[in-house]
Formats: structure tokens, sequence, C-alpha cells
């Protein structure tokens, strides 16, 4: 028996609704997820490029910092630098002033014979060779001809040894030396400089920690100073 | 029959019109998703941006603040200096005499181990 007309519609526009129902539902579904998915990726982009941007933006800040470090410790070193180069100005100054003052003191004739006495017979009594020459400036030539002849007797008395001094015709100290004397031995292989420059030199050499205190006061970095 | 045909007929345009809605349904899903690319670079980039100014705001904080070190530092080497001048001024005096007094003082001696040769 065949199924008549109006079944047939009927069966059909069930079918027909069906279809479509289907169709809908699953595009909803579709359209549910594709929200979903939406959200989803949206938000995951943004994390990831937030954190990158963090990330550059942290870098760069510390960056910064160390630049700011940098620059502090060198302004610092700087300072120090220049504190120090003032230090040294003064010190130069000092030895300066020393020197005139030296000069204006061996003006006086009799205390530069003093010491021009006491100088010879030290760097003598160091040298302590058999033949010896004595070199001065050209115009202590005569004073110190004279006095190696007070100074020899001495010499031998101190040592006892027999000695040759001879004062050096030739060759004379510059003319604008403070004082003192050279002293060398025989063949002028050893040298003893006694002039009261380098005797100023040696001395301010070796007191210097002592000077820089007299002077600026105690430096509180140092640990050890005695 | 032409009913049967027609009933076919139907149904097979049903079936095409649902795939047509699943299509276009697809194509917004592939859309949504581009979408959500697109504003999260613009909302990526608002935030670049926000960050940028206030590390430029920093930058330029810790630059001033460089300028006005430097200030103090000099101004405390200046003080430095003078307490050094002033220090040098009132001692030199003194210290020199102290160093002119012991260039001068020569003391002639022979050497503590020296003997006098046979």
């Amino acid at each position: 028996m065949a199924l008549n007309d109006i079944e047939v519609q009927k069966r059909i526009k069930h079918m027909l609704a069906f279809i479509e129902q289907e169709a809908n539902e699953k595009v909803e579904e579709i359209d549910a997820k594709s929200e979903e998915e939406f959200n989803i990726e949206k938000v995951r982009l943004m994390q990831t490029q937030r954190m990158k941007i963090i990330e550059y933006y942290e870098k760069k800040e510390k960056q910064i910092e160390q630049q700011k470090k940098i620059y502090i410790s060198s302004i610092r070193n700087q300072a120090r630098l220049k504190v120090l180069a003032a230090q040294h100005d003064l010190v130069s100054e000092l030895m300066n002033d020393m020197k005139v003052k030296l000069i204006r003191l061996v003006e006086n004739p009799e205390v530069y014979q003093g010491l021009l006495y006491k100088l010879m017979l030290q760097s003598l009594l160091r040298l302590l060779e058999p033949v010896m020459i004595v070199r001065c400036r050209p115009q202590d030539h005569l004073l110190v001809e004279a006095i190696v002849q007070k100074v020899t007797p001495e010499y031998m008395k101190v040592s006892q040894k027999q000695v040759k001094i001879q004062v050096d015709r030739e060759v004379h100290l510059p003319m604008n030396t403070v004082g003192g004397v050279e002293v060398y031995s025989g063949n002028y292989r050893i040298m003893i400089s006694n002039t009261l420059e380098s005797r100023m030199d040696l001395i301010a050499e070796q007191k210097m920690p002592e000077i820089r205190k007299a002077l600026f006061g105690i430096n509180p970095n140092r640990k050890f100073f005695l | 029959m032409t009913s049967q045909s027609q009933g076919i007929h139907q149904l097979l345009q049903a079936e095409k019109r649902a795939k047509d809605k699943l299509e276009e349904a697809k194509k917004r899903k592939a859309k949504r998703i581009k979408q959500a690319k697109d504003e999260a670079m613009v909302e990526i980039d608002q935030y670049r941006m926000q960050k940028d100014k206030e590390f430029r705001m920093k930058q330029s904080k810790v630059m001033g603040s460089q300028g006005s070190t430097s200030e103090e530092m000099e101004e405390q080497t200046r003080e430095a200096i003078r307490g050094l001048r002033g220090s040098y001024s009132r001692c030199a005096e003194g210290v020199l005499t102290q160093v002119l007094s012991m260039v001068c003082d020569v003391q002639p001696e022979l050497h503590a181990n020296y003997r006098a040769a046979d």
C-alpha cells in the first residue's frame, strides 16, 4: 500500500524541519565555540605580548640604574683625583718654598762653611775609598780646597785609613746648585751625592707620610698608618 | 511521480541550505578568530605606549638627578680643597722649619759594622 500524498507531505515536512533544526544547532555550536576561542586567543596573545613588553622595559630600567651607578662612581673618582691633585700641588709649593729658604740660609758664609765641612766628612766616611775626589760649585772651589786640608786628618782619625782627597778641577757642579758636594771614588765609578738639594729631596721623600699628616691631618682612609 | 521528485527536491534544497549555513558559520568563526588577533594587537600597542611613556618619565627623572648629584660633588670637592688650603696655610711654616733643620742636621758617622782594616 503506497503512502498517500498527505502522509508523504507530512513526512517530508518533518524531515525538512529536522534538517533545519540540526543545521541551526550545529551553527549555534560553531558560534559558541568561536566566541570561546576568540576570548582564549585574545587573552593568550595579550598575556604573552604583555610579558614581553614588561621584560623589555624592566631590562631597560636596569640599564639606566647601572648607567647611573657608573656615572656616580666616575664623578666620585674624579672628585677624589681633584683633591689628590690639590694636595700634590700644595706639597710642591712647600718644596719650592723650602728651596728658597735653603738658598737664603747658605748665604750666611759661617753657616755654610760649617755645613760644607760636615757634608764632606759624611760623604768621605760613607765612601771609604783610598782616593776620593770632591766636586763642588765653581764659587765654592777655594773654600772647599781649604776645607779638604782640615777634613783629611779628621777622616783619617775616625776611619783609621790613609787617604788622598782631591778637589775636582775640571768638572764642577752647576752654578745654580744650592750647595754641598759630590764625592767620587778615584776612578769615578762610585759617587755620593751630598748636595743640599739631594738631601732635601731624600728627606722629603722619606718623610712624606709625616709631612702630609702634619699639613693635612690624618687620613681616615688609612688603616695601617703608624 | 512528480510529488516524489518534488519532495526529494525540497529535501535536497534543505540540505543545501543547511550546508550553506554551516559554511557561513565556519567563515564567521575564522573571521572572529582573526578579530581576536587584531583587537589584541590594538590593545597591546596601547599598553606598549603606556609603558613607554612611564619609562621615559623615569629616564628623564634619573638624568635630571644626575645633574644635581654632580653639582653636590663639585661643592663637596671645593669644600675639601678649601679645607686643605686652610690646613696648609696653618701648618706649612712649622713643617718647613722642621724639614730644613733636618736637612742641615748633618751627622758624619761610620757604618755600624765598620771595622778598621789591619
